[in-house]
């Protein structure tokens, strides 16, 4: 019964999500209100206002900074989450294998992943360093940083893992991302500007243009080591079981 | 229904976004409400980059000389990918949750989970239930 | 303006940003977390007052701060009106007493590694309440809604056991589809006007265009922020999650979580789509009829609970509905006690569940007959439950008073009697269920093998229970320093 009320509400809600879509404005439409309002400053000054030639990151860490700093404060906050109910892994205890199997990884994938960990790290890098003109930021390099870690993780065994990235580095770069949007916000404000604010007044126009590049670049770093950190430890956090004496809460 | 066809990046967003929410309110599996979640925020996300696409649009890099008329709006793109670290978020929080329950009630059944009084703790705790 | 131009932004940041210095301080020096989230949110508190100074409810009177210096709607902006910023002063006070209280409480139900973790949180969702409230943005109030939703599904569970994290669970399995709801909403706003700004929008939803697609914004906005706030079909997390929470956690859902999200929409009613529009009157209607649902159906619950906390939680439901009716409404009286009621419900809710804390803390008694006697040894607890219990009746000179009177008042001037009918059974059945618990803990012995030996909470719990209590005395009182100016700020909002 329930089940037929609720397949019924969902056909419902199907049929008046399409007739929605059919009185949407049409898509592509150069005319339509997305593509008419608001954009046109984006796209015709950015690179001129922001430093960047890639508008996305213009818009990300300029215009709407605000909300890449709220961003990066939610993946903290999925964190600060996961270890509230999961904890942290404990010191001096030793981690199992994700996968638990008694059969390590084979020469092949722990090679294979020896050989490919320092071109992912170099990607990471790139991707970071080179956001404000391809596309990428701080966020993805971040992402791909984290991804290198995993891999390493599944190949060489989470212990391995928890030693090479140790818990007192992770502790102090989790939370990297938002304290460095907080000191670029707080520079900004020293700087005679507003919140945020990447062309300080109280600086000579000369050094604007550098300080602006740093400034991003700092930011872009910031996000991209902090992602990179709190990924890492919510997969320890996610997939460590401690061996010997698990708890039963 | 006369821009049904026009919009059909849309009208595929409305269709995931009902499949998605089918997994969540039908499944009785945890897993599967978690990933019709992801199925939910990712249809939203189509819809969110389709608003910004313009016929014939190139990407908003000005690198080349690109002409600033014909590029896409960056706006759309720029917001999904704060709603991408959302879902990621989000989903990391549930799975925790899920790591829990599944140790502490040893069942992934929303069903079962729910109707408390009648379960007993699995005795062998994390290691009960293997695979 | 000078300094104050900058208050609105370190409100919310300082707060933030000191959450985040928590697991660097987590190894070690996890005494320090506390003392630092309490000065961080003291220092909020105190910038959110000095505001008072300057903002006043006037047409042109408020704090508009750019952020990064770009104007809107290129960039985001923060808006402070005096209907903000009082909510934001609610929002301070209450959390900064919550912290406080979760001192002792914390230390006895959350293990030692978790502590900071706990806090950190803490500091999340009053930071996420202050910058979702503050923002005059749609899509950075997504973002914050989301830190805020994060942070709660996790404070709900943090303890650990089986049921708390069920029920976080729970709240995460309905609270995750309603956060895609407003995003979803968010993107149809954005397809139909091509801008965020809120005050932005309000010009181009003037122009009428694409109605079907706003309203339906408007009708997922609502579905959204209506599980957030526990409206009434849609409350179904609220009771599990509120009554399993560790008690400051229970204190900070049920008086500032859902009220945020009835500010939420009554931010978008009367500054986004505006009080004239189509899409508010279409669902105004729909919104009375539910809130009228949810106030009598959360009464009878909570005076059937055997539970006590239960009870406060669909207490909350029923409060709730008393807010999102006075919205409903759309008249000055009615919005102007819709605000005041906010006030009153941070106030009362949080000092029931922190009283409710103090029980279990002390005696791990969770059931009302366990309360019987109560007095006897735990007066002063039972004391600041009877003051606020006062508050949630509405029986003068609480602030729970005024706020009905006003709500009353705006009901029949809009020529509904009915929903005034409804506020009146409703504080009929509050008055069931809180006098029921009055009545034993003050009139009657106490069951054999309870209450023997032992003493009054610590005076780290029982300071917030009793600021909270009293401020709704004092907020009563001198309601005629702050009525005014309240609606004021109403009828700003109705224009």
């Amino acid at each position: 019964m329930k089940k037929v009320v609720s397949l019924c509400f969902i056909g419902a809600l199907g049929v008046l999500l399409l007739m929605l879509v059919s009185s949407m404005p049409r898509m592509g439409d150069p005319g339509s209100p997305t593509n008419r309002r608001v954009v046109d400053r984006y796209l015709e000054k950015a690179e001129e206002e922001t430093g960047t030639e890639n508008v996305i990151t213009g818009v990300i860490l300029n215009y709407r900074g605000y909300d890449t700093m709220g961003e990066v404060t939610v993946i903290f906050t999925g964190l600060a989450a996961v270890l509230a109910v999961l904890g942290r892994e404990k010191r001096g205890r030793v981690y199992a294998y994700p996968d638990r199997s008694p059969v390590r990884s084979s020469i092949i994938v722990r090679s294979a992943a020896g050989f490919l960990l320092p071109f992912i790290a170099l990607f990471s890098l790139y991707t970071v360093l080179h956001g404000e003109i391809s596309p990428g930021g701080g966020f993805q390099g971040g992402a791909v940083m984290a991804a290198g870690m995993f891999l390493f993780a599944a190949a060489f065994g989470l212990w391995k893992a928890g030693r090479t990235v140790p818990p007192r580095l992770r502790f102090a770069v989790e939370g990297a991302a938002p304290i460095t949007f907080f000191l670029v916000g707080v520079a900004g404000l020293l700087g005679g500007g507003e919140f945020l604010a990447y062309m300080l007044p109280r600086v000579s126009a000369g050094l604007q243009p550098a300080l602006r590049t740093w400034l991003t670049l700092l930011v872009e770093g910031g996000i991209g080591a902090g992602g990179a950190m709190i990924f890492i430890s919510v997969l320890m956090a996610l997939a460590r079981e401690e061996v010997g004496g698990g708890q039963a809460a | 229904m006369g821009r049904l066809l026009d919009n059909y990046h849309y009208a595929v967003a409305a269709v995931l976004f009902c499949t998605g929410f089918y997994s969540v309110i039908m499944r009785p599996n945890i897993i599967k409400k978690i990933i019709g979640l992801n199925i939910m925020e990712t249809s939203v996300f189509l819809l969110l980059v389709s608003l910004g696409w313009k016929e014939g649009g190139i990407a908003p890099i000005h690198a080349g000389g690109a002409e600033a008329a014909s590029m896409v709006n960056p706006l759309p793109q720029a917001l999904i990918l704060t709603g991408i670290v959302v879902a990621v978020s989000t989903t990391a929080v549930a799975l925790s949750l899920v790591i829990l329950l599944y140790r502490q009630y040893g069942t992934l059944d929303v069903d079962r989970l729910m109707r408390e009084e009648e379960l007993e703790v699995p005795a062998a705790g994390p290691e009960g239930g293997e695979g | 303006m000078g300094a104050y131009r900058h208050f609105p932004i370190l409100i919310i940041t300082v707060p933030l940003v000191t959450a985040v210095l928590m697991p660097a301080l987590s190894h070690r020096r996890e005494r320090l977390c506390m003392p630092l989230a309490a000065a961080a949110l003291s220092a909020s508190t105190v910038l959110t007052f000095l505001l008072y100074r300057v903002i006043r409810p006037a047409a042109d009177c408020f704090l508009s701060y750019r952020l990064g210096g770009w104007e809107p709607p290129w960039g985001i902006e923060i808006k402070v009106d005096f209907a903000g910023l009082f909510m934001l002063s609610v929002i301070c006070s209450v959390s900064l007493l919550c912290l406080v209280y979760s001192r002792k409480y914390i230390s006895k139900e959350v293990e030692p590694g978790k502590a900071f973790a706990y806090y950190s949180l803490f500091l999340l969702l009053s930071a996420a309440m202050l910058g979702f409230t503050a923002t005059g943005d749609v899509f950075n109030m997504f973002v914050f809604m989301e830190i805020l939703a994060l942070s709660s599904y996790a404070l709900v569970a943090v303890t650990g056991r089986r049921d708390a994290v069920r029920a976080a669970f729970k709240y995460l399995l309905m609270g995750a589809p309603s956060s895609i709801m407003v995003l979803l909403a968010i993107a149809l706003l954005y397809s139909s006007t091509g801008s965020l700004n809120m005050a932005h929008l309000k010009e181009l939803l003037a122009e009428g265009a694409y109605s079907r697609v706003v309203f339906a914004s408007l009708v997922f906005m609502i579905m959204g922020f209506g599980v957030k706030a526990a409206l009434f079909p849609l409350h179904g997390w609220l009771p599990d999650a509120h009554s399993i929470a560790p008690s400051p956690i229970s204190a900070m859902l049920s008086g500032l979580v859902v009220e945020v999200a009835v500010f939420a929409l009554l931010r978008l009613f009367f500054t986004v789509y505006g009080a004239a529009s189509g899409a508010v009157s279409g669902t105004s209607e729909a919104l009375g009829v539910t809130a009228a649902a949810g106030v009598l159906f959360g009464g009878v619950m909570a005076v059937l609970q055997k539970d006590f906390k239960m009870m406060i939680a669909y207490s909350t439901v029923s409060h709730i509905g008393y807010i999102a009716l006075g919205i409903s409404i759309m008249n000055e009286q009615a919005l102007t006690g819709a605000l005041y009621h906010l006030l009153d419900h941070g106030l009362a809710k949080g000092c029931f569940f922190l009283c409710a804390g103090a029980f279990i803390y002390e005696r791990d008694y969770r059931r009302i007959e366990q309360l019987k006697g109560a007095s006897r040894r735990m007066p002063l607890t039972c004391a600041a439950f009877a003051v606020a219990a006062l508050s949630v009746i509405g029986i003068p000179p609480t602030s729970g008073f005024i706020s009905k009177w006003y709500l009353i008042w705006g009901s029949v001037a809009g020529g509904k009697y009915l929903y005034a009918a409804v506020y009146l059974i409703g504080s009929i059945l509050a008055a069931t269920y809180c006098l029921r618990v009055i009545y034993y803990m003050f009139f009657l012995p106490p069951q054999p093998g309870t209450w023997e030996g032992g003493g009054e909470a610590p005076v780290l719990m029982l300071v917030p229970a009793w600021v909270l209590s009293l401020g709704t005395l004092l907020m009563g009182a001198l309601s005629f320093v702050i009525i005014g100016r309240v609606q004021e700020a109403a009828g700003l909002l109705l224009r």
